[in-house]
């Protein structure tokens, strides 16, 4: 079979916003050769999150994760600078460090004894001296393999397998959704302890879709709606109370604008609502302190649902708790999220408690509202098999309404994004999405040149 | 002091509650201030112990948290659970420990026929048991889940 050209990977995506039309063509959810590319390029091909700085805070600290296919590790070295490495032995590629985090001085090499520090240093090869090695091989450069582009975002960090543009041009104005994440403890964020790993079957596009689609919400969550608005009536001491319960940024019954979407260059993207402060807020012990340093405005909109793409792997969402998902796709129709509950160190034991409890009902596999979303994600991955009328319809809304450049709301934290929609309880932008997509075509653009 | 064969009758009629969707009659199992607690995993070996300070897969303290479960699930509205999944609860290995507590194996069957699918959760429940009115009922329920690689849903009537 012939390779896929790079004007049959641009067709897949009819970019015509100035004529009022925008699609994606199902085939880039369900085709193997599409999504051989986009592990090559999208997700081998530039910026990818990996992890937080917090879960490696001390000298020797390492957390593995992958990048595209390959295995990464970032390690901080005894002088306490962090890198990120090729998870792999330089000799013959067996994996180095072998936990999801850990800490080691020095590792050993479990096959053939090879050693490196937490510098990524082969400070040893085992039985060197009696190896009868060639001048070539002792020349060549033995240390593991350093990603070519390596950042620390405020905490949040980034590699790249490819030599790239740098952070600050990646993540752009979006970084502003980043600082509204960061800023919330007076000492950053952390992970709390638990971490849940899910899988559904389905294209990891649709997961990033869903985090940035306020369409689907009373749709797909009216179970978990319902509930939340019966504890609030009912006032059992042990029920979590949420967010949702007190807010109507949803509701058809609410007027004028309830929120909105910010679309930035690169792919990333935000879908906001307004939300009351109010005692359902993990952040409402701290809100005067968190004004006094921030502003009232910043406060405000640390407490505003935000959910956020850096594309292509990261999202935050926060709304009746806060998450922060890894996206790693699988095959085309086959998805694994890792996920954590995320919060600003030195909350109170009440503000964590109440944070964990509407995570729990909210977000896990386990809980009440993401299992509605990802059997969706398998319904829809079922229907993209069309090949009839190619064309996914779910690009279109807010289309004669987003306006370019930023509206009042980013104005407030300094922000320009490429694109704004503040939006009404049902208009439920669907252009944001489109940054994804030009997104991904750049990144499959650029490594398809790179490989000629 | 509870007998194994009274620990043993009571949660086989758990087991067969939650394979017959006999909700309520599982519900009545339990004691209004009950506990139901799954844990997350820390890392590969550590499962979570504190749920104020940690996150747990589930956690609810009360059985009206229990009966919320048991709504969603009924109510026609969650995507997840149209069609239910058919399940089989298989316990073993059920010793008591101490005055109230019992330990068991469990692996749970669960068969997803609209995808064709099947998986099986497994890993170890723990009880703590107590004399209310004409029986035994459930005080806490621990459910230590080993696989918690979960394909896409594991809701409370399949674990």
């Amino acid at each position: 079979m012939q390779a896929m050209i790079w004007e049959e990977v641009k067709a897949l995506i009819d970019d015509r916003v100035d004529d009022g039309w925008f699609s994606v063509n199902r085939r880039a959810f369900t085709d193997q050769e599409v999504f051989d590319l986009e592990m090559r390029h999208v997700f081998e091909g530039g910026w990818v999150f990996l992890g937080l700085e917090s879960q490696v805070p001390n000298p020797h600290d390492y957390l593995t994760t992958t990048v595209g296919r390959v295995p990464v590790v970032v390690m901080r070295d005894g002088e306490g600078n962090l890198g990120a490495y090729v998870n792999a032995c330089t000799h013959k590629g067996a994996l180095i460090c072998h936990k999801r985090t850990g800490n080691g001085r020095l590792h050993v090499c479990r096959y053939h004894s090879w050693s490196f520090d937490s510098s990524g240093r082969n400070v040893a090869v085992k039985a060197m001296k009696d190896g009868a090695y060639s001048d070539a091989f002792k020349a060549f450069d033995r240390n593991l393999v350093r990603l070519p582009a390596f950042a620390n975002y405020r905490g949040f960090l980034f590699g790249s397998l490819v030599e790239t543009c740098s952070i600050e041009e990646h993540l752009g104005e979006a970084r502003h959704m980043l600082d509204l994440a960061a800023d919330q403890g007076d000492e950053g964020l952390e992970l709390v302890p638990g971490e849940v790993i899910f899988t559904y079957d389905g294209n990891w596009k649709l997961q990033l879709e869903n985090c940035a689609d306020a369409y689907h919400f009373t749709s797909a969550h009216p179970s978990y709606l319902q509930l939340v608005e019966r504890r609030r009536r009912d006032e059992k001491a042990n029920s979590v109370k949420s967010v949702w319960g007190e807010n109507s940024a949803w509701s058809e019954m609410t007027e004028g604008v309830t929120g909105g979407t910010y679309a930035f260059d690169q792919g990333h993207v935000v879908n906001w609502q307004i939300i009351p402060l109010s005692d359902t807020v993990p952040l409402a012990d701290r809100a005067e302190a968190l004004a006094a340093r921030h502003g009232a405005a910043r406060r405000d909109w640390m407490v505003n649902m935000r959910n956020v793409t850096i594309f292509p792997n990261m999202q935050i969402a926060e709304n009746a708790s806060s998450q922060l998902r890894i996206i790693r796709p699988i095959a085309p129709g086959k998805t694994e999220m890792l996920t954590f509950c995320i919060a600003p160190k030195g909350e109170s034991a009440e503000a964590r408690r109440m944070r964990i409890r509407n995570y729990e009902d909210f977000f896990n596999p386990t809980g009440m509202a993401t299992p509605d979303d990802t059997i969706c994600y398998a319904d829809c991955q079922d229907g993209h098999a069309n090949p009839s009328q190619p064309w996914i319809l779910g690009y279109a809304r807010g289309m004669q309404s987003v306006q370019s450049g930023a509206d009042a709301f980013a104005d407030v934290l300094d922000m320009t994004p490429d694109r704004s929609q503040p939006c009404g309880s049902q208009l439920c932008d669907e252009t944001l999405f489109h940054s994804y997509y030009r997104a991904w075509l750049n990144r499959i653009e650029a490594g398809m040149e790179r490989s000629k | 002091m509870i007998t194994r064969a009274e620990a043993e009758e009571l949660i086989a009629r758990e087991s067969l509650s939650l394979d017959r969707r006999d909700w309520d009659a599982w519900l009545d199992l339990f004691v209004e201030d009950c506990s139901y607690w799954m844990p997350a995993w820390r890392d590969e070996e550590n499962p979570t112990e504190d749920p104020e300070t940690e996150l747990s897969l589930i956690w609810y303290k009360g059985k009206h948290n229990l009966a919320d479960r048991v709504w969603r699930v009924k109510s026609g509205l969650s995507v997840a659970s149209v069609p239910l999944m058919r399940t089989s609860h298989h316990v073993s290995n059920l010793l008591i420990e101490g005055e109230d507590r019992v330990a068991a194996s469990f692996a749970v069957h669960v068969h997803n026929a609209k995808r064709r699918a099947d998986h099986v959760f497994f890993g170890r429940y723990e009880y703590r048991l107590v004399r209310e009115g004409d029986g035994l009922r459930i005080a806490e329920k621990k459910i230590l889940l080993m696989n918690d690689y979960i394909p896409a849903v594991a809701d409370f009537y399949m674990l």
